[in-house]
């Protein structure tokens, strides 16, 4: 089944950190999205890739970490034992010691929000849509249509270039 | 136990976004977003961090509940509503008795269109112009240029506008960081192939969005302006029909440009000439265009020109009266615009009738029924030097914070000192209350309700979302209170007595001809507003101005023919840099709701003075390090950041902590408006001891009221 996820198109970012801000009034304090800045003044949000093949669902002893019905990877709590496992598995980093509760934490796509039938915080939040939340193929094939437009605007400016035979 | 979503205007920025507060039983507990409105300024409810965190502030923990009254500076006690009225109408009827113009009262760009019109009215009927708003400190020079150049001093389009421009050109504005959701629109218009120019001495995160960056130096903005005319001019780009059919003065403007070549403009403005060709070449044969601007061009010595220029700009290339084109002022606060049009401003009446006018005196000499001062009254920093020469004697401030936001600081708390009386009306403890005789705790934005203008004009209705703390009322109500206790108690227009702030929006229907038609039953039943002028009640409101003529009396727009200037200061031995004032993303102006909001606080939590490497190493300063920056008028201890994104010779340094002591407060001829954005300076390494020391003898941004007792 295709999975929605959150698309990140960091050409639009403008590092006003709304996403954070939102996700942590979302989640009691605690954001599970951050925002990078990878060159002075262009930065890049990240957060849970939500992965195909999980390796924090696949290590979790306690199977805390399930997957939802719209593919989001969620984090059981009462189930956890802070083991820090998936933290450890994760590429990214992701998944965070809660020292509180002394369980993990980590991006659930806002699956109170989602039941509602509302996006994910940050993806509504997003000023610039440098956040997308939606059917990851689906906006994939958006990206590539306006990428053939513009392709197919540039030529038609451009002289002497015709557009038989492309 | 009822959850309730209500929905109000965020109440920061001059985007006007719209959003839902979730409260129980008048307590705010969360945020929902607007998507679901149709054709509101914030498309599909999109939100900034500021916008995010807006139930924070109105939960501070010092937020005033109850009116105080100052025993010596600065020590308060507290006292009922009753008292606090009676004592004001008091002092101001002796005041008043003596010579009205010793009042000085200040409007509130934060707040609503009817408290406004209240204090203005106030004032008016006392006998004094003394009335003026924070738009001084902003985009007082942008309504005074536009006034001159098209007949209006306010944006002339909308959001749609710019999303459908097919270039943008954007000077003196950190688009991204100022007004992230309304950066929206140009990120769409960029992604429909439309070609961004960003003119910025800095390079913002709005630069990193350029297609065409030109980094001029601070305060060269004139020069910059007519190359880019000049080129337009002698490659004959401009729209030849739409100059000759609807402007007037171009043949001045041909000569005053002529010797702002490229390889001149080069020399003073430090973008090389190339680029000054590509920009306006790029700007002129686009087809549609937009021009915005900001603080960077407005708060100058020559703030005035500069608007000028800009209109003057796109008005050659035939960019107005149009869809997708337009010049757009962005305004900071979210009801400044609203400030200006109720007239909290001490040269017009509301609707922008001058007060010098003998026929629009007349009108409300009748509507209000008392005798009108003919004499335009003092601005915000006039009065700051008129309280030295003993000519002010009292200040009313609702809700400013000039201790904070007035340039030049310290002469503004050197003066306050030595105010007779001074009120201050405000939801949280500020710095100016240190010099206040009487603290008024009023009802933030959203616990009250009312209509409020966004920048692009945009009248719209925000709903209660919360109960105030304590006695904490709403300002309109304060102001009508304080009106009817100084002896305004007749029915109508000619008095004080309301009963809501609907009621004083039909007055305000009945005496402003670009409100006519906005009542407040229209505004409730539609959401996303409605567009002044609206002169009927089924107008549906003007998406953009100037379709078939301007409002000048001849109709036409009156191009303006500039010669660059200098700042009025400039570095020199002494003082070899020059100094700029910045903004950060997450922090709001005087900070006294977003350093209240824990989740922003924690993003933002200090300022950073930006340094060119080359000029830190001379100075042997690296990232992290404590620097006093200094002025001719004051001493700034800051954190350095050591970075590329300003030119060598410039220190940027972000004013919402109280930089305003380091700057300039000469002012703009025209706008009255102090030149905040250039100014020279030097700096210096200093331990944190001594910084710490310096910060000292400052004023906090946060400060604790002390409440005796007795």
């Amino acid at each position: 089944m295709a999975r929605k996820t959150i698309f990140i198109d960091f050409s639009k970012c403008i590092e006003c950190l709304a996403c954070e801000v939102a996700c942590e009034r979302e989640h009691n304090g605690k954001s599970h999205i951050k925002v990078f800045e990878w060159q002075e003044m262009a930065a890049m949000a990240l957060n849970c890739r939500h992965c195909e093949t999980a390796p924090c669902v696949e290590v979790c002893p306690t199977n805390a970490l399930y997957r939802d019905e719209d593919g989001a990877v969620i984090l059981a709590p009462q189930k956890c034992i802070g083991c820090l496992m998936c933290g450890i598995v994760c590429p990214f980093g992701i998944p965070e010691l809660d020292l509180i509760n002394k369980i993990m934490g980590k991006c659930d796509l806002c699956a109170h929000r989602r039941k509602e039938g509302k996006l994910p915080a940050c993806a509504e939040t997003c000023p610039t849509d440098a956040l997308v939340f939606g059917e990851w193929n689906e906006i994939i094939r958006e990206r590539r249509r306006k990428f053939t437009e513009k392709t197919i605007e540039l030529s038609k400016k451009a002289e002497g270039i015709s557009l038989q035979g492309v | 136990m009822e959850e309730r979503l209500v929905p109000v205007v965020c109440p920061y920025c001059g985007v006007g976004c719209r959003l839902h507060v979730r409260s129980v039983d008048g307590y705010p507990l969360g945020i929902e977003y607007a998507g679901d409105i149709p054709g509101i300024s914030n498309e599909k409810g999109k939100l900034c961090p500021k916008g995010n965190a807006v139930v924070e502030y109105l939960l501070a923990k010092d937020r005033l509940t109850k009116p105080l009254k100052a025993k010596e500076e600065g020590k308060f006690v507290e006292i009922s509503w009753d008292e606090a009225i009676k004592e004001i109408a008091e002092r101001l009827k002796a005041y008043t008795k003596d010579d009205p113009d010793q009042i000085m009262f200040f409007g509130c760009a934060r707040t609503f269109n009817e408290p406004n019109y209240l204090i203005q009215k106030l004032a008016r009927m006392l006998g004094t112009n003394n009335v003026d708003h924070c738009a001084r400190l902003c985009h007082s020079s942008t309504v005074s240029g536009l006034r001159a150049v098209f007949g209006a001093g306010a944006m002339t389009n909308t959001y749609r506008d710019i999303e459908e421009a097919n270039v943008i050109f954007i000077i003196g504005h950190n688009y991204a960081e100022t007004h992230p959701v309304g950066f929206r629109y140009v990120i769409k218009a960029k992604e429909r192939g439309a070609k961004v120019i960003v003119a910025d001495p800095r390079f913002t995160r709005t630069a990193w969005h350029a297609d065409i960056f030109l980094q001029h130096y601070p305060g060269s903005d004139i020069a910059l302006l007519n190359g880019l005319i000049h080129v337009i001019i002698k490659e004959k780009l401009y729209d030849e029909r739409f100059v000759r059919e609807r402007c007037t003065g171009f043949d001045e403007v041909v000569k005053a440009v002529e010797k702002y070549t490229p390889e001149f403009v080069e020399k003073v403005t430090g973008v090389p000439k190339e680029l000054i060709i590509e920009a306006a070449r790029t700007f002129a044969t686009a087809g549609k265009g937009v021009i915005t601007w900001a603080m960077g061009l407005t708060q100058h010595t020559h703030g005035h020109d500069n608007v000028r220029l800009a209109a003057t700009l796109s008005a050659i290339c035939g960019y107005q009266g149009r869809e997708g084109c337009g010049v757009s002022p962005m305004r900071g606060q979210n009801n400044v615009q609203g400030a200006c049009d109720m007239a909290a401003l001490p040269n017009y009446f509301p609707g922008y009738g001058l007060v010098t006018d003998p026929e629009k005196r007349a009108f409300f000499e009748e509507f209000w029924g008392v005798p009108l001062s003919g004499e335009p009254g003092l601005t915000a920093v006039e009065a700051a030097y008129a309280i030295d020469r003993g000519k002010v004697k009292a200040y009313y401030v609702m809700g400013e914070n000039p201790v904070i936001s007035e340039a030049n600081a310290n002469h503004v708390m050197h003066a306050l000192q030595k105010l007779e009386f001074m009120v201050v009306q405000d939801i949280v403890p500020t710095p100016t209350m240190q010099f206040a005789d009487i603290v008024l705790p009023a009802a933030a934005m959203l616990e009250n309700e009312g209509s409020i203008t966004n920048t692009e004009r945009r009248v719209q209705w925000s709903f209660q979302a919360a109960k105030p703390p304590g006695e904490a009322r709403p300002d309109w109500w304060i102001v009508s209170e304080i009106g009817k206790a100084v002896g305004f108690d007749k029915a109508g227009p000619k008095g004080f007595i309301y009963g809501s702030a609907e009621d004083i929006l039909r007055e305000i229907n009945a005496c402003t001809p670009q409100y006519r038609g906005i009542t407040p039953e229209r505004l409730k039943a539609n959401l996303a507003g409605i567009h002044w002028p609206c002169p009927s009640e089924d107008h549906p409101g003007t998406r953009f101005l100037y379709r078939d003529r301007f409002l000048t009396p001849d109709g036409k727009a009156h191009l303006a023919a500039v010669e660059h200037r200098d700042p009025a200061e400039l570095p020199d031995e002494e003082y070899p840099f020059l100094l700029t004032t910045i903004r950060y993303v997450g922090q709001y102006h005087t900070a006294t709701m977003t350093m209240r909001s824990e989740s922003l606080k924690k993003r933002w939590p200090e300022p950073l003075a930006e340094i060119h490497p080359e000029d830190a190493e001379k100075l042997g300063i690296k990232t992290g390090d404590w620097i006093v920056v200094e002025t001719r008028r004051g001493k700034y201890p800051i954190r350095a950041k050591v970075t590329r994104l300003v030119k060598k010779g410039v220190i940027a340094v972000p004013w919402h902590w109280g930089a305003n002591v380091l700057t300039n407060d000469a002012l703009d001829p025209d706008s009255k408006i102090p030149e905040t954005k250039v100014c020279a300076c030097r700096a210096r390494k200093v331990s944190e001891e001594e910084a710490k020391k310096v910060m000292e003898e400052l004023p906090p941004v946060i400060p604790k009221l002390e409440v005796i007792k007795g």
